[in-house]
């Protein structure tokens, strides 16, 4: 692994670089020694937020020069407010559903990828609900439908069942509207797609307790304005941050998770639909941030970690496809990063010292006060404050 | 089976060239790791349509383990040995099913936190070969031409910026006839260096029929494939259906199933001379991802696998226009021929396929003095890299084609 901490570090380099000559409040105030250190006391019912990318992205596209152009928003609005880490080394299986539960259990799981399978560690949301004793409504998952139905809780072999998070396949939501709704679907079937990985792959069927009837009674949707909203959205990604909002308004839970996925697209091999996807996450993600700040019920109170599960192949491996894939577990397509905003967090810090996918979950303990027994990984010092 | 335990007859199975091969061979292959056999199989069971290229690399491979002393054989091989498999594994038919031995073995890798050992070890066991088995330069330098954007208008996105710095940037090149003047540059070099699978025309769309019809390239078409496509998802479709009424298709029965499907299964007819031409296109429909539904990807993902295989002295690739995006569903179900393209976003797609073909032709021997060439079609920009021409220089000067062709010679 010396040479995967060597390119780690090189894109650590790279993206210091990087932050320096786009973002001259930011990195500059940290280069001359005035870092603001933006952050207050802990508040009480401190709520948190985490945003994985299901389909890395490379810095080719994003922090690289020639990518700044896709990331306006985080760049300009997101990184100025955070504390960035600038490599996030992912040593586990390279499939998203199995990635993202790892990030999600702080172990790398190592089931297939494209099982119908729960995580066989247990979760940050069972530790979270366990821990501190809060009620299923208090922890939510919003997921892409590949597989990810299972990532909210584990097997229950080492923690006691029904303690997990509530799942939302945002798709199965809408397919499920569309069929009781008098709206065309015609038009709207882009917001249904959300597998790429394996083009020929069908998901397993989704079970659920919490069945789409369930859910829109629950999140106070009428069927009719949910079909009728999603007409004005362009993508799946965008139809997850419409659910997300409706969940922050109806339960305005403790641990929010979102998994974006739209710049997976790449699989297909055409590089403007995962430019496209990019850019639209980088939008998504402010909005995200802004819905934070302007919910009463999540601003000043909120952390948001937004992470890419992993990277994707270099253009330089052999073996590989360049963006298309993530198949060669080159080190650039293991060497992610990660941002964190919130009001303990200091603002315009770059850290440039290597941490493990597997730390977010020790981290999330240690912020949130629960115990996270089974997780690998190490708490983040700067995140914690 | 153990690898000390294979006979001439474990490879009755084998096409013929294949199982002579083999047989010849036998003694080396009996002392090889079963990993390590395994991946040499998957090659040779290939053989016989495979492309001269290819054929000349795995036979001097085999003669060079075969005349090996033990000590270095066995310090060759030995870290492939050293990873541990599964009894599962070590049971599977790997003889007569390589590829699908090699999707088991990978999965297991990936679960069993043991790809970045394989890798390394590979990588290892390969730069040995590239140092005892120094590849022959090609007996003209290698040209490719790539023409992108056959549909498209005038973009605000910086095209060629990857390929700019490597090359001469001409910004008032004359668009009239420089089409034929690519196509008969083409045509002219497989004339003068006549070589099988030497010369290849990729195109996106219907080809250009000029260099189509001349029958010393050797050409594809996404056109021509897109019917095969669509059989090989008709094909799926009934192979999961039938699985789905006995229980879950896994990704790795699909797989294997894709793998055995022949030209035949895709209604790909030609005759006995162009068999590798078939298998290769079978290959790259059941082996390419995307390939199948966008026009672009298939001709970066064509050129990639034709460079990497085929080792071409000369390659024309054009792209064309790709259908609009859709839900999967529809992409695997629908005409891609028959919907609305999307020219833009094509262009785009196209100025990274143009990048990668470059860097796989980079890969090849020879590639110091390799020339490439990308042209915006119909329009005043192309980018030139070649030993005599300077690099991340823009040349403003009115210029043709032919004059182009000439500054890169």
């Amino acid at each position: 692994m010396d040479f995967l901490r060597q390119v780690a570090q090189q894109r650590a380099v790279t993206r210091r670089d990087f932050l320096r000559s786009v973002a001259m409040t930011g990195a500059a105030s940290q280069l001359f020694g005035f870092s603001p250190l933006h952050a207050a006391a802990m508040p009480q019912g401190q709520k948190t937020v985490v945003v994985t990318f299901g389909g890395g992205a490379r810095d080719e596209e994003t922090f690289a020069p020639e990518g700044q152009e896709n990331i306006p928003h985080l760049l300009n609005e997101l990184i100025p407010q955070a504390t960035f880490f600038t490599q996030v080394v992912n040593r586990g299986i390279l499939g998203h559903y199995v990635a993202t539960a790892s990030l999600a259990t702080g172990v790398y799981e190592r089931f297939d990828n494209f099982a119908d399978v729960a995580p066989k560690n247990p979760t940050v949301f069972e530790y979270f609900r366990k821990g501190l004793n809060r009620p299923a409504n208090d922890a939510w998952v919003i997921a892409p439908s590949n597989g990810f139905n299972r990532i909210g809780q584990s097997d229950g072999s080492l923690i006691v069942p029904g303690m997990g998070a509530q799942v939302i396949l945002p798709k199965h939501l809408l397919a499920s509207a569309l069929n009781k709704t008098s709206t065309a679907s015609a038009g709207m079937e882009f917001l249904l797609q959300d597998n790429y990985e394996d083009l020929l792959f069908t998901p397993p069927a989704v079970q659920s307790e919490l069945g789409p009837a369930k859910l829109t009674e629950m999140l106070h949707l009428s069927v009719d304005d949910f079909a009728h909203h999603a007409q004005t959205l362009s993508s799946a990604d965008e139809l997850s941050v419409y659910v997300m909002r409706q969940l922050m308004k109806q339960f305005a839970p403790s641990l929010l998770w979102i998994t974006l996925h739209d710049m997976d697209v790449a699989h297909t091999g055409a590089y403007s639909l995962y430019l496209e996807g990019i850019r639209r996450t980088d939008r998504l993600c402010a909005d995200i941030w802004q819905m934070i700040e302007t919910d009463p019920e999540y601003k000043g109170r909120t952390t948001m970690l937004i992470l890419p599960d992993f990277g994707r192949d270099s253009d330089f491996s052999a073996s590989g496809n360049g963006f298309q894939h993530h198949r060669t577990g080159d080190p650039l397509s293991r060497t992610t990063w990660m941002m964190a905003l919130g009001p303990h967090i200091r603002q315009n810090l770059t850290v440039d010292r290597p941490l493990d996918s597997l730390d977010l979950v020790p981290t999330l303990g240690a912020m949130m006060k629960f115990a996270t027994p089974s997780a690998k990984g190490k708490p983040i010092a700067e995140v914690l404050g | 089976m153990t690898p000390g335990g294979l006979q001439p007859d474990s490879f009755a199975a084998y096409p013929p060239q294949a199982r002579a091969l083999v047989v010849e061979h036998l003694n080396v292959l009996k002392r090889m790791p079963l990993i390590l056999l395994a991946a040499l199989l998957r090659q040779v069971i290939q053989y016989d349509w495979s492309f001269p290229a290819e054929r000349e690399q795995l036979v001097r491979q085999l003669n060079l383990l075969n005349q090996l002393d033990a000590a270095s054989f066995g310090s060759l091989v030995s870290p492939f040995a050293a990873i541990p498999l599964t009894s599962e594994l070590s049971k599977f038919d790997w003889v007569n099913h390589p590829q699908p031995f090699s999707e088991k073995l990978t999965a297991y890798l990936w679960e069993q936190h043991l790809s970045d050992n394989y890798h390394s070890v590979a990588q290892a066991y390969q730069q040995y070969l590239e140092k005892a088995l120094p590849q022959s330069q090609p007996v003209t330098p290698r040209w490719t031409i790539v023409v992108i954007g056959r549909g498209s208008q005038q973009t605000q996105y910086s095209l060629f910026r990857h390929l700019m710095p490597q090359g001469l940037l001409f910004t008032k090149l004359d668009p009239s006839g420089a089409l034929e003047t690519l196509s008969a540059a083409v045509i002219s070099r497989a004339q003068q260096h006549p070589l099988e699978y030497g010369h290849w025309y990729i195109d996106g769309g219907e080809p250009y029929s000029v260099a189509a019809e001349d029958s010393r390239l050797t050409t594809m078409s996404y056109a021509r494939l897109v019917p095969a496509a669509k059989r090989e998802f008709a094909l799926l479709e009934e192979f999961t259906s039938r699985g789905a009424s006995n229980g879950s298709v896994g990704v790795e029965a699909v797989g294997s199933y894709i793998v055995g499907l022949s030209p035949e299964d895709l209604s790909l007819k030609g005759s006995a001379s162009d068999a590798p031409l078939r298998h290769f296109e079978v290959n790259l429909v059941t082996q390419g991802a995307g390939c199948q539904i966008f026009s672009t990807t298939f001709v970066q993902w064509a050129a990639r696998e034709c460079l990497h295989r085929a080792q071409p002295l000369t390659l024309f690739a054009r792209f064309s226009t790709r259908q609009c995006n859709a839900p999967m569903e529809q992409l695997l179900t629908r005409d891609p021929l028959q919907q609305p393209q999307e020219a833009e976003g094509s262009l785009i797609d196209a100025d990274m396929g143009a990048y990668y073909t470059w860097i796989n032709q980079s890969r090849l021997p020879g590639a110091d003095e390799s020339r490439f060439l990308v042209w915006f079609e119909d329009h005043n920009l192309a980018c030139a890299i070649a030993p005599a021409l300077p690099k991340g220089k823009t040349y403003t000067g009115a210029i043709t084609m032919r004059q182009v062709l000439e500054h890169m010679a």
